[in-house]
């Protein structure tokens, strides 16, 4: 009797196998993925009520003989179509199965049949109840167990005559419940597996689009930003001046501009933005144009920035803001009159008394209010001096471990390298600077600006 | 980036911790943007845990500032770091801002502004 039993519950999990393979296959088909997706059309119930009748009609055909009796899988298809497309698709799977059931005849047909559609349909309820969803695992294996136990008492109740149904069902209740609900184990495991499986390449298919919008927007920002960068630094008489911007991963809107005007006398402009990216780079070239507007004309340094301030402020919304350093370079006289709107203060190297001297007034922040105060100031610059205009990228650049490069290296670079020439002196700051962060994302533009007294003509 | 915030009386204590860069600059305006429009006029920000603070961050602060004087509000700083309150001189902005070496003078200074001036 164990024996017999044995080799029952192994011939059917044989059968498993090859449901398991054909569980793979139906799966992968469309119809069962719409269904998983929610969208019940009556073309993939229907196409679903014939694969898993089928399913149902193979299970009945592969089952193993029990004293006269058909031990079988008949119930999982019916079950696994109710569970995972509502009662339609259990229903109707279940009327497939149970009806080729019926006509196979034995005295426990009637009973065998109504099991099974029993079993489809409480399933397709079941799934309703679910609120439309797949119940999963645990659930699905403790449904086939208790569909199973459903189907032995139906064939207890209405078989006839009672000594022989007793007897069927003692030998086959152990393996049906075993292999039915073995078999939805194994079903249920793919159909999480697969449910799992298409969140995540939902996840990663959305994830990987807005990759592509932020990286497209950079690339907008960086070519917006570039693309309104001087390309070419004026010839100065008596005067050695280089500038150069390495933009950061997430644009800053930094720039720097070269703004001639009459008899000899040259702007000198650098600036950050604040924010990041499209809104900052667009933000960057309006702040360009108004300032090289209002430069317009033999104005003052300070006259430009009030000028420029007045109009920015009008125009700054959520609190947008430009820090601008704004300088006027006569090459005859010799002097440097300019305006610090908030900006990290320039630095300048005495060439022969290796002295530094930080170009700060008092100012404000341009765009930040209307009417500020921008008081100007001059210093005259002899040969081997040496002006290093920069951003705050290049002091607030950061190595692995979060420290800034900071003032101080930034000082100590300009005045070990101060006898080069303004363009070589631009790449070694840029150059420590990069060295100094070993290739760490940096936060902010780099944008650096030289002016370096030559010999006097 | 931690940011606690707490009351005393009609006004909201904002403490953020860590370093006020972009990413965690658009925290923070959030919170202050939530207090905002939740009917808060009055802020002090305390800046005892920050150590550092960027354009972004600079920038989160004007936005609050205006929002809230423009509400009939303001928004007042307490405790900042050395190396943040440089960074807040640079950019002008020790002009507009009323700075407070402890957060009780600055909630003191909201108590004081609303007593009756006439």
């Amino acid at each position: 009797m164990a024996a017999i039993i044995d080799s029952v519950l192994l011939t059917l999990i044989e059968k498993i196998c090859v449901i398991v393979v054909a569980a793979y296959l139906i799966t992968r088909t469309r119809s069962f993925s719409e269904i998983l997706d929610g969208r019940l059309t009556a073309k993939n119930q229907a196409v679903m009520v014939l694969i898993f009748g089928a399913f149902s009609v193979f299970g009945t055909v592969s089952g193993v003989e029990v004293f006269g009796v058909i031990a079988n899988v008949r119930d999982l298809g019916p079950v696994i179509g109710g569970l995972v497309g509502g009662p339609v698709v259990g229903l109707g799977a279940s009327l497939i199965g149970g009806g080729y059931r019926f006509l196979q005849g034995g005295f426990t047909g009637l009973a065998c049949s109504i099991a099974t559609i029993l079993a489809g349909s409480l399933a397709g309820l079941v799934y309703i109840l679910n609120r439309r969803r797949f119940v999963g695992v645990v659930g699905a294996v403790i449904l086939s167990v208790l569909f199973e136990s459903l189907h032995m008492l139906l064939v207890l109740l209405i078989a006839e005559p009672w000594q022989e149904a007793l007897i069927v069902v003692r030998g086959t209740a152990a393996p049906m419940i075993a292999s039915n609900s073995v078999g939805a184990f194994i079903f249920a495991m793919m159909i999480t597996n697969l449910i799992r499986e298409r969140e995540t390449a939902e996840e990663r298919d959305k994830y990987f689009l807005e990759l592509e919008k932020k990286k497209m927007e950079l690339n907008i920002a960086r070519e917006i930003q570039q693309s309104f960068l001087p390309d070419t630094v004026p010839q100065l008489k008596g005067f050695d001046l280089a500038a150069a911007s390495h933009p950061a991963k997430e644009v800053g809107g930094d720039f720097y501009d070269f703004i001639p005007q009459s008899d000899g006398k040259m702007g000198l402009v650098i600036a950050d933005v604040s924010g990041k990216s499209v809104p900052a780079a667009l933000f960057m070239v309006l702040s360009r144009a108004t300032v090289k507007a209002s430069a317009a004309g033999d104005k003052t340094a300070e006259e430009v920035a009030k000028s420029a301030n007045d109009l920015i402020a009008a125009d700054a919304k959520s609190g947008m803001f430009v820090t601008l350093f704004y300088a006027i370079l006569d090459q005859e006289t010799r002097t440097l009159r300019y305006v610090n709107a908030g900006h990290n203060p320039p630095l300048v190297l005495n060439g022969k008394t290796g002295d530094l001297t930080l170009l700060k007034t008092r100012g404000i922040a341009m765009g930040v209010m209307e009417d500020a105060e921008m008081e100007e100031r001059e210093i005259e610059l002899a040969e081997g001096d040496v002006v290093v205009f920069y951003t705050d990228g290049v002091t607030e650049a950061v190595d692995d471990g979060l420290d800034q490069f900071g003032a101080e290296r930034l000082f100590e670079t300009v005045k070990k390298n101060c006898h080069l020439s303004a363009a070589d002196l631009v790449k070694e700051i840029t150059g420590a600077v990069l060295a100094f962060s070993k290739g760490e994302p940096q936060f902010d533009d780099i944008t650096l600006m030289v002016l370096k007294g030559g010999k006097m003509e | 980036m931690k940011i606690d915030n707490k009351s005393s009386g009609d006004v909201e204590i904002i403490l953020p911790v860590g370093r006020l860069d972009a990413p965690s600059s658009e925290e923070l305006m959030k919170r202050m943007e939530g207090l905002i429009d939740g009917g808060c006029r009055k802020i002090v920000a305390n800046f005892s845990g920050v150590d550092y603070i960027s354009s972004s961050g600079l920038r989160v602060m004007l936005a609050s500032l205006k929002r809230l004087r423009k509400a009939g509000g303001d928004l007042k700083l307490a405790r900042l770091h050395p190396y943040v309150r440089e960074t807040f001189e640079i950019a002008g902005f020790t002009q507009l801002f009323e700075i407070y070496d402890r957060e009780e003078e600055a909630l003191g200074e909201f108590g004081r502004q609303d007593l009756p001036s006439r």
